[in-house]
């Protein structure tokens, strides 16, 4: 705990500095095993700050590579585009349809009697209302930014109209089994909303 | 043992967003190929793939919200639990699963809650013992070694 409430340190004797010379006579050398001892090369010995001969914790940074773009989201490739858009798509579902339920819950059970009953009946229409619309939304975000990443990746170029056709297919993919009339509608839906999105990005970030 | 954390993971708070669609993302996939091959074999012959498609429209959707509850009730725990506490260290994920495992079940009365809470202590404590044991033994093999020196080199004049 010392590192937080400070203190501490001066329990710990710094040890004085050990001035390590490396007197180096040419008459002496001979050959190259003369001063190429190990002892020279002693890890220990290079400078007494670094601490290289204690316990050190290696950190493996090959396979990370640093956030890309500026914005808020820590974004580096398309999983984190992935996780983070299916994620606060499918949290603010699960926010607005819970809402929905609790205001729907609330009116419903407007004239109960029992409290109990009452907390119940909220209860039952915020898991009813939000998880509904939560997977709805979260399954066409997962569908979108698959869809998206993969037409970054063939086409090589990301820019809005990526997004757009995107959001129809997976629209279009989402009503699949409810005839031609549900897919265009729900294709249309989705391309404005993902052409919606680009704009804001483009406006605020 | 990880004194310096997890340094493959986003800073705390943003990371429910991350875990909360990582997790669902994960059921959604994992529930359309449970329920594709539920659906395609529960199916009358003629009716396989159209039984497939419509279990999996019903039920693959429901099994990645529950995964991403879990996953983002977890990970908000964690983060709660981290914060409160200023170390990182598998108690963190094992109180973490204690309050997740609590809070799904609060719906079902006090036992519920206290069962639901001691498993799934009880299971994130076996997952971060898998996990620190497969830590230590991915890294027995990699110890930086010091460069050997020869003992007595060859003399220059050959």
């Amino acid at each position: 705990m010392s590192w937080l409430l400070g203190g501490g340190s001066s329990t710990k004797q710094q040890e004085p500095v050990k001035e390590q010379t490396f007197a180096f006579d040419p008459s002496e050398a001979t050959n190259v095993s003369s001063f190429l001892t190990p002892q020279a090369l002693d890890v220990s010995k290079l400078h007494p700050l670094a601490g290289l001969n204690q316990n050190l914790e290696y950190l493996t940074l090959e396979d990370e590579t640093p956030a890309v773009n500026t914005g808020i989201l820590p974004i580096k490739d398309w999983t984190d585009d992935l996780c983070y858009g299916t994620g606060i798509v499918y949290l603010s579902g699960l926010g607005i349809g819970g809402a929905y339920g609790l205001a729907e819950g609330l009116r419903k059970t407007a004239d109960s009697k029992s409290a109990r009953l009452r907390l119940n009946g909220v209860l039952n229409a915020v898991t009813r209302r939000g998880p509904f619309l939560g997977n709805s939304a979260g399954v066409i975000a997962l569908v979108y930014n698959l869809v998206n990443s993969s037409i970054d990746y063939f086409r090589g170029e990301h820019d809005s109209y990526n997004s757009i056709a995107a959001g129809a297919i997976s629209g279009a993919l989402f009503k699949a089994t409810k005839g031609p009339k549900a897919m265009a509608i729900s294709s249309g839906l989705v391309s404005v909303a993902a052409g919606v999105w680009c704009a804001v990005k483009k406006s605020v970030f | 043992m990880a004194e310096a954390g997890d340094h493959s993971r986003d800073p705390c708070p943003i990371v429910i967003l991350n875990d909360f669609g990582a997790t669902f993302a994960m059921g959604v996939i994992g529930g359309t190929i449970w329920h594709g091959i539920k659906g395609f074999r529960n199916s009358p012959i003629g009716e396989r793939r159209a039984g497939a498609l419509s279990a999996i429209k019903v039920r693959a959707p429901t099994i990645g919200g529950n995964f991403g509850v879990w996953g983002g009730l977890f990970s908000t725990f964690d983060c709660a639990v981290k914060g409160v506490r200023r170390t990182e260290d598998p108690f963190n994920a094992i109180i973490a699963g204690f309050f997740t495992g609590g809070s799904l079940a609060l719906r079902g009365g006090w036992k519920q809650t206290r069962n639901g809470a001691i498993t799934c202590a009880c299971v994130l404590a076996v997952f971060e013992g898998v996990g620190i044991a497969m830590q230590r033994w991915m890294a027995y093999g990699q110890k930086p070694m010091a460069p050997q020196l020869p003992e007595a080199p060859q003399p220059l004049a050959a």
